[in-house]
């Protein structure tokens, strides 16, 4: 027995020496979406395509993509942003499917989703309408709940109420909350629908502002756990013939600790589609569309910027805080130095595929 | 009805919706149908009165905006009606030309 249980003990040390061994080997994964119907993963570091599965009944194309909390499964919206397809990122394999329409209701997408923080569940934001015989009667949006164990043919758990407009959702780092943001941060509690506080933006109170201007359909937060994205006012004390009167902001969510900020960064003379926060340092973000930019959150400055060699709408980082990622759009993920914003390198997706609205994520494993 | 003879989709969906009961359910729609949550007049200009900050090259913007029916008049409804519009021209930079203009089908 005490021969057993020797073994047993080595056996265990050998498993955990091992645990550590894969996760010092661990990389970094780019999860991204082709037209019509195709999820790609690419190893970061070997700048290489490693993988390209082929989604069921996915056109026009994936949109938002969500992957699980172990890095096994991406959850993708796809089908005219009717369905929800999990896919088996090792064997291609479509293991989730929610389709979300019925012949008499019509529901979208329309890019907010995401996964529990223990990857039991799958909060899909929806907007429905009834199909009727000569008209489409407008439903209330709301936000289902889909186990994300139920294989094909999933069917909603239960849905709660939720304000209009949202376009991103996200779970707190607890899951005790979800965040929607549409014309304001709203916290829902996810058992009840209740909206238990806002953090304004459209209806902010900053009397020397105009109310901003945000177009966020990018969830890419996984790195820093903090969402971002920029967001564009003027100055209501300034002419509006001055280009000093436009500023380009930072909204910032951190996911744990439920902080929201506002700042303002720069005059606006860019635009950003999308930024991401660095997970080595909060302060630090980047934004991208025509040009890559650093900015510095806390100070409210541009550390500096670069043109790209045409217009990315996602941006993403490594693990490690020293490389940015961007993507989307075209048939490329162009790779620059978190530092200096030289560019590294380029991934060229296979058949020079668009990638459209697809969401970049970051997986570790 | 007898004497009346459909002659558009609506009125032949009006005179159906009548044998099953249900022409109170046809109604008049009062705005244009799109899928689209925006409403942008054409390929538009920048914030800045220019196109230096519209997406370089346009083509790398064409299936960011139309899949969303950014441009409802513009480009097919890929969301609703014509999901394989682009099906066959995955890289736009490449496949424009075979993009088509479609038509609604004579119901």
């Amino acid at each position: 027995m005490k021969t057993l249980t020797t073994a047993a003990a080595l056996a265990l040390a050998a498993g955990f020496a091992l645990g550590g061994a894969q996760d010092a080997r661990a990389k970094d994964y780019l999860l991204t979406g082709l037209k019509p119907d195709k999820l790609v993963v690419v190893d970061a570091a070997a700048r290489q395509v490693d993988k390209v599965h082929t989604i069921p009944q996915a056109a026009p194309g994936p949109v938002t993509i969500t992957p699980s909390p172990d890095g096994k499964t991406a959850y993708v919206v796809v089908n005219r942003w009717e369905s929800v397809s999990g896919i088996d990122l090792e064997s291609g394999e479509e293991v989730f499917r929610a389709d979300l329409s019925s012949e008499r209701e019509r529901a979208k997408v329309m890019f907010g989703m995401d996964i529990s923080p223990d990857g039991k569940t799958l909060a899909v934001y929806e907007s429905p309408v009834r199909l009727e015989l000569g008209e489409y009667q407008v439903l209330p949006t709301r936000i289902s709940f889909f186990d994300t164990g139920a294989g094909k043919g999933a069917q909603r758990l239960r849905s709660i109420p939720a304000p209009r407009q949202v376009t991103i959702l996200m779970y707190a780092k607890d899951g005790s909350r979800l965040y929607g943001l549409g014309r304001a941060v709203h916290v829902i509690d996810p058992a009840t629908g209740d909206v238990i506080a806002e953090h304004k933006t459209q209806g902010w109170d900053r009397a020397e502002f105009y109310p901003p201007d945000i177009l966020s359909v990018w969830s890419q937060w996984e790195q820093a756990g903090v969402f971002s994205t920029p967001y564009y006012t003027a100055r209501s004390d300034m002419s509006l013939e001055d280009p000093a009167a436009y500023w380009t902001g930072l909204l910032t969510l951190d996911l744990d600790s439920g902080d929201f900020k506002l700042k303002e960064v720069e005059n606006t003379d860019i635009f950003y589609f999308s930024t991401v926060v660095s997970p080595t340092n909060p302060d630090l973000l980047y934004g991208v569309y025509n040009n890559l930019s650093k900015l510095d959150a806390a100070q409210g400055k541009p550390l500096g910027r670069v043109e790209l060699d045409h217009s990315y709408y996602a941006v993403n980082i490594s693990s490690d805080g020293k490389e940015v990622y961007v993507g989307g759009t075209m048939s490329d993920i162009a790779v620059y130095d978190a530092e200096t914003l030289k560019k590294l390198g380029s991934i060229e997706m296979p058949g020079g595929a668009n990638q459209a609205l697809a969401t970049l994520r970051v997986i570790r494993r | 009805m007898k004497h009346l003879k459909p002659i558009n989709a609506k009125a032949r969906q009006l005179t159906e919706a009548a044998e099953e009961g249900r022409e109170e359910e046809v109604r008049l729609m009062q705005t244009m149908v799109g899928c689209t949550a925006t409403l942008d007049p054409g390929w538009e200009v920048d914030a800045f009165g220019g196109v230096a900050a519209l997406c370089q090259p346009m083509e790398a913007d064409l299936y960011g905006c139309s899949d969303p029916c950014w441009w409802p008049a513009q480009v097919a409804d890929t969301l609703n009606s014509y999901p394989n519009w682009n099906a066959d021209a995955p890289a736009a930079q490449r496949d424009w030309r075979k993009l088509q203009s479609v038509f609604p089908e004579d119901t």
